[in-house]
């Protein structure tokens, strides 16, 4: 009798929803899931409204509206700043690490997950014991190794910095094992080395797990800006979120143009969540890492 | 005969090792000097007086008696636990409700999810930033904008000693607590609905359900959650070292941001910062131990 569209999953079934007060706060759980959603979207809104008011604008104005929607003083910001040097350099940035997060962390993980070497446990406990240590808590020896190797004011730090994530190589592990092993055995009957097989079979039928680490490696390398700023700063390589620490740090910037560079350093995230929204919420996988 | 064999097996093995080993080799060695090596070398570094990148002279636990003696490091410390306590209170329950509350939507819920996770994509030091506008204390702050339309007096935020840790935390959970409300509701997607149809059949109604079969099955992994929530809360850092500096009169100030200070924040302090931090990873490294303890008895238990 009924069309049934759309599946229900939670604990309110169809036949509850006869009651009457089961469908008050049924109703009450949208209002209350529409308010949610008003307060995610809410600051981002104000935000990219406060870009277009001018420092007078926004030191006096009492109203979030601003008077004009002129982009004129984004195109301002962006000439005045020097963004666009910026944007590239955390592109770079961005690329590098990308690369490195899927290279090094996919073989650790491919050598842990299926070769398995005799004593890989130790070094498998290890990347364990790794998940639970902050990464910023020994950024002091970190960043005097990488002064002492000379890496200062060099991209190569902050790309090989993406090679060596415990939680990448965890989820490379996991999904490396569920990998079915007649594949990776006949390929390595057809004469492939370990290296080739990791390659030619065991990446190709990982592309799910590379989707995300690769949204992920994006995110986090586009957002980092502690190392960053430590083997970046003062020089030419500065990336879009090392500006705007020394911004804040500085207080170098009006208060509107630094609303303004808040709205070009969300731009390339929210590019990247619109695209790959699905993938970022409906995949359990990713959920499970906060960025 | 047999001998003989297994010892050509035995090298044939070996030489398979090395050559696995030599493809972890790359990982192994980023592994170690980007996360394991500093490690340790912070545990070393905390004993030694340092000059600039120069270890000069070791001087056993004389940073730590140094660091440990300074009012800012009982404050930090305190604060360190306050945000701990605060996130617990506005950040843990906050997305168990909204998964619930989400998971129970049919229409719509695709769009709930999308909103919900957003801010998470966000870059936290332009969230930060965002929110100071928010919370700046003039009549331009957007929240003394949004009040004063209720009739509610211009208000300062950021400079009262007591508001701004549950200030700081609250715009951490903006950002986090749709994220892990995913978590929970991947969590939620593991229950069968039959399970519901069956006890609704046997009379239970929708409150019993949720305390009898969807809270149940999701306790598990809120502990996993609450271990991990503390771990990340009390490494926290650069929210308060961006909105506050530490302030007001270090009302803020955080353990790790007190590392970060004595490193960076001219005095070039390397050895008295590895003080900091192990004490900071020796903190976090007990709670761990205390959580799988009891988790291990409660299993046991089950």
């Amino acid at each position: 009798m009924r069309k049934k569209i759309i599946e229900r999953t939670g604990v309110i079934r169809d036949y509850d929803l006869h009651s009457g007060s089961v469908r008050f706060w049924y109703a009450a759980i949208y209002v209350l899931c529409a308010i949610m959603a008003v307060f995610a979207v809410f600051p981002l809104v104000w935000v990219v409204l406060a870009g277009f008011k001018d420092l007078k604008e926004f030191m006096s104005s009492t109203s979030i509206m601003p008077k004009n929607f002129s982009p004129a003083q984004f195109v301002k910001t962006w000439s005045q700043l020097g963004l666009a040097k910026n944007y590239l350099n955390s592109f770079i940035s961005v690329a590098g690490s990308v690369v490195c997060a899927l290279l090094f962390n996919g073989l650790l993980g491919y050598g842990l997950a299926i070769l398995k070497p005799r004593g890989y446990g130790v070094v498998k406990k290890m990347i364990m014991f790794s998940l639970l240590v902050p990464a910023t808590i020994s950024i002091v020896p970190l960043f005097m190794n990488i002064q002492r190797l000379g890496m200062g004011n060099s991209f190569w730090p902050l790309w090989l910095s993406y090679g060596a994530n415990a939680m990448y190589v965890v989820l490379f592990i996991q999904f490396f094992e569920s990998l079915p092993k007649s594949m990776i055995e006949a390929s390595r009957i057809d004469g492939c080395s370990a290296l080739q097989t990791f390659f030619r079979i065991v990446m190709p039928l990982s592309k799910p797990i590379c989707a995300v680490i690769t949204i992920f490696a994006i995110n986090a390398s586009w957002s980092d800006f502690l190392l960053p700023y430590l083997v970046l700063r003062g020089g030419s390589k500065q990336t879009v979120m090392v500006r705007l620490f020394v911004f804040s740090t500085e207080q170098t910037v009006n208060a509107d143009t630094m609303m303004r560079s808040v709205v070009f350093s969300m731009i390339p995230p929210i590019i990247l969540f619109v695209l790959f929204q699905k993938q970022l919420t409906q995949n359990n996988v990713s959920a499970g890492i906060k960025g | 005969m047999r001998r003989i064999r297994k010892h050509s097996d035995d090298n044939a093995k070996l030489m398979k090792d090395l050559r696995s080993w030599l493809i972890m080799l790359p990982g192994l060695i980023l592994m170690a000097f980007f996360v394991w090596e500093p490690l340790l070398e912070s545990i070393r570094m905390s004993l030694f007086k340092t000059e600039n990148v120069e270890l000069v002279e070791f001087i056993g636990l004389k940073n730590f008696i140094s660091v440990i003696g300074k009012a800012n490091f009982t404050q930090a410390l305190i604060n360190t636990f306050a945000y701990t306590f605060w996130s617990l209170v506005i950040g843990f329950l906050l997305p168990v409700i909204l998964a619930m509350l989400i998971g129970e939507t049919a229409r719509g819920k695709g769009i709930f999810r999308t909103a919900a996770y957003l801010p998470n994509m966000l870059p936290g030091l332009a969230v930060i930033i965002l929110w100071s506008a928010f919370f700046s204390g003039g009549k331009t702050g957007v929240l003394n904008i949004l009040l004063g339309n209720l009739g509610i007096p211009t208000q300062t935020y950021l400079t009262k000693a007591n508001l701004v840790i549950p200030i700081i935390i609250t715009i951490a959970t903006w950002k986090g607590a749709g994220a892990t409300a995913l978590i929970y509701m991947a969590g939620m997607a593991g229950v069968n609905t039959e399970l519901y149809e069956a006890a609704a059949i046997d009379g239970a109604g929708v409150w019993k359900r949720v305390r009898h079969i969807l809270i149940p099955a999701i306790k598990k992994l809120a502990g996993t959650m609450l271990i991990l929530q503390i771990i990340s809360v009390f490494q926290i850092m650069y929210e308060p070292m961006v909105l506050t500096k530490g302030g007001p009169d270090n009302a803020s100030l955080s353990l790790m941001q007190l590392m970060w200070q004595y490193a960076f924040g001219g005095s070039m302090d390397y050895g008295k910062a590895s003080a900091v931090a192990v004490i900071v990873t020796a903190i976090l490294l007990l709670m761990t131990a205390i959580y799988s303890y009891f988790n291990r008895k409660e299993s046991d238990w089950d």
